[in-house]
């Protein structure tokens, strides 16, 4: 490839980023600005910067324990799908059984499944029951497709485990399930770890099951968002300041998890 | 030796014992927390349950919700409509831009991950923070992107994207490329790594034109992740709601009502239980078609796999 091909491709990479990047920027710095700075028509890129939105918001107006809802759901989702999760996973990849990829596809297509479609059913299921916004009934609805993820992703990093390593373990003495949680699991240690990260950014992103199954008591973050549209007079700098702690966190999960992607996203079917 | 014949057995049936074990909570999870919703919903389709009225439990109607969709309800037909021009634009534009970006990537900066990392940004965060983001950007009195649209008279002064009727399901489909032509290109590129150095030696000792070598090597090996990735897209792309519910909430009218849209209005606005039952469990039904699809094409991609090794 010549030079003037190559300054040309760079060129557009770097187009891209920018592209990428500038709807975030804007909502940080819409963040920052002043209620006229924010309205203004011509937008303003310099301006001298406040930080009165966000305790006005998150103090003020409460939304501070919506941070710690999202935190509660996010973290106990995640625990729930990866103690179930991950012994199933660990069965798919060792074991052999009849019927075991029809069953390896069931869980693909629970995480496939409609969330507009589940939850019409939960919701009139859980308000008969009472649990309507408690925690439980968001973080069990956030474990129907987290668990999937976690047996998706945990099959395939155990798959990557020698087999010798069980067999060696076994011979040793230890039974099964010693062998699975005294050797395999620390084996496994940072792909658990990674697949913990994503199922925690599936949760915390999560808006529609949160929004149905909760009114007011366990909010989440995410479903806090919509109610501070408003068709008239909406207060953007304290909409952008929601937004910008509801995605802080995830970026920097995202940098930490960002060699296990592809496999994440695509549920391990490329291993990326 | 008894002794010894007992523990083995023992130690048998303790580790038969622990698969079933560690399989079981998992699947006895799934089965209530979507396979029982899942058959209540089609229970709830023959009933003409409400939650308008209050103490109303619902009674059975046969078939009356399936023959008012098949007949008397338009809108869920236009809304399907909707939907099958928002996923096909989407995800084709996604897949050209994706395969592009993704070869550029590739030849010139290889897996430098931070550069990918920074592309890949729009699709990790949450959905309804991006439907906020581009809020504020396409305003119709303040919007960034408002702005120097009219600036370069790409936009009459008087229009907004998000109010013009015409305009405004193109505008979705642009903002559903912008967050998700990241994870096309991740994927293709995470699949143009891994294919064999052999081919394209052997095609390049033959002479053959880089343009040639592109249409029968690359794309030939790539076809089965083209395959999986477009029908992820596809699939999520089909159950849109976030954006589309922030940004516009389905108007202008029914102009950007995708059935997610339509599923949750029936739904949660109209609390109509016994016909939202219906209308969610034809969107079901065609997840689930595009999922045995997806199906066949892992086994696909596995047994091509199978046949290269």
């Amino acid at each position: 490839m010549n030079r003037a091909w190559r300054n040309l491709g760079f060129g557009i990479i770097v187009a891209v980023i920018i592209i990428a990047m500038t709807p975030y920027i804007w909502m940080f710095l819409t963040s920052i600005k002043t209620r006229v700075d924010a309205l203004s028509s011509i937008p303003k890129w310099a301006f001298s910067p406040t930080l009165e939105h966000y305790p006005k918001v998150f103090l003020d107006k409460g939304y501070l324990p919506l941070l710690g809802n999202s935190i509660i759901v996010a973290v106990s989702s995640t625990l729930l799908s990866l103690l179930v999760g991950v012994p199933a996973a660990y069965v798919f990849a060792r074991d052999r059984f009849s019927g075991k990829e029809d069953l390896f596809f069931f869980f693909l297509t629970t995480r496939m499944a409609p969330a507009i479609s589940v939850v019409v059913p939960m919701f009139i299921i859980f308000s008969k029951l009472g649990l309507v916004d408690t925690y439980l009934s968001v973080i069990l609805a956030h474990s129907s497709f987290n668990i999937s993820l976690v047996v998706w992703m945990m099959r395939g990093f155990f798959e990557e485990i020698p087999p010798e390593i069980d067999e060696a373990a076994q011979m040793d003495g230890n039974t099964k399930a010693g062998t699975f949680f005294r050797i395999l699991l620390p084996l496994a240690a940072p792909g658990i770890a990674a697949t913990a990260v994503l199922c925690f950014i599936l949760s915390w992103n999560e808006l529609l099951y949160a929004m149905i199954l909760t009114a007011f008591e366990s909010r989440t973050l995410t479903v806090g968002i919509p109610g501070l549209v408003q068709p008239h007079g909406t207060l953007w700098g304290q909409v952008a300041s929601v937004a910008v702690v509801a995605t802080l966190p995830i970026i920097i999960f995202t940098f930490l998890v960002q060699k296990h992607l592809v496999r994440g996203m695509t549920f391990g079917a490329i291993k990326g | 030796m008894a002794g010894f014949a007992k523990i083995k057995w023992q130690r048998i049936l303790l580790d038969k014992g622990a698969g079933a074990l560690f399989l079981t909570p998992a699947l006895i999870l799934l089965l209530v927390l979507l396979v029982g919703p899942f058959s209540y919903m089609v229970g709830l389709s023959f009933t003409d349950m409400s939650f308008s009225q209050p103490g109303h439990d619902g009674n059975f109607v046969g078939f009356a919700n399936y023959r008012k969709l098949m007949q008397d309800d338009p809108i869920f037909w236009e809304s399907f409509l909707t939907t099958i021009k928002f996923v096909f634009a989407a995800v084709s534009l996604e897949f050209l831009f994706g395969l592009c970006l993704a070869l550029l990537l590739f030849h010139l900066v290889g897996g430098q991950r931070l550069i990918v990392t920074l592309i890949l940004m729009p699709m990790m965060l949450a959905p309804v923070a991006i439907g906020l983001m581009w809020k504020l950007l396409l305003n119709g009195e303040f919007g960034m992107l408002t702005y120097y649209l009219r600036q370069i008279d790409l936009m009459a002064p008087q229009t907004a994207l998000l109010s013009s009727y015409d305009l405004v399901l193109w505008t979705m489909v642009g903002i559903d490329i912008w967050e998700w032509t990241p994870f096309v290109t991740l994927v293709i590129l995470a699949g143009l790594m891994s294919l064999p150095k052999e081919p394209f030696e052997a095609a390049i000792m033959d002479g053959a034109k880089p343009l040639r070598v592109f249409w029968d090597i690359t794309l030939t090996l790539l076809r089965p992740i083209i395959a999986l990735v477009m029908l992820l897209r596809g699939i999520d792309a089909f159950k849109e709601f976030d954006k589309v519910f922030i940004l516009t909430g389905g108007g202008p009218g029914t102009a950007t009502e995708l059935l997610s849209i339509y599923t949750w209005r029936i739904n949660f606005r109209n609390w109509d239980f016994g016909y939202g039952s219906v209308v969610a469990f034809m969107v079901y039904l065609v997840v689930l078609i595009m999922c045995s699809v997806f199906y066949k094409a892992i086994t696909w991609k596995q047994g091509l796999e199978g046949i290269k090794t």
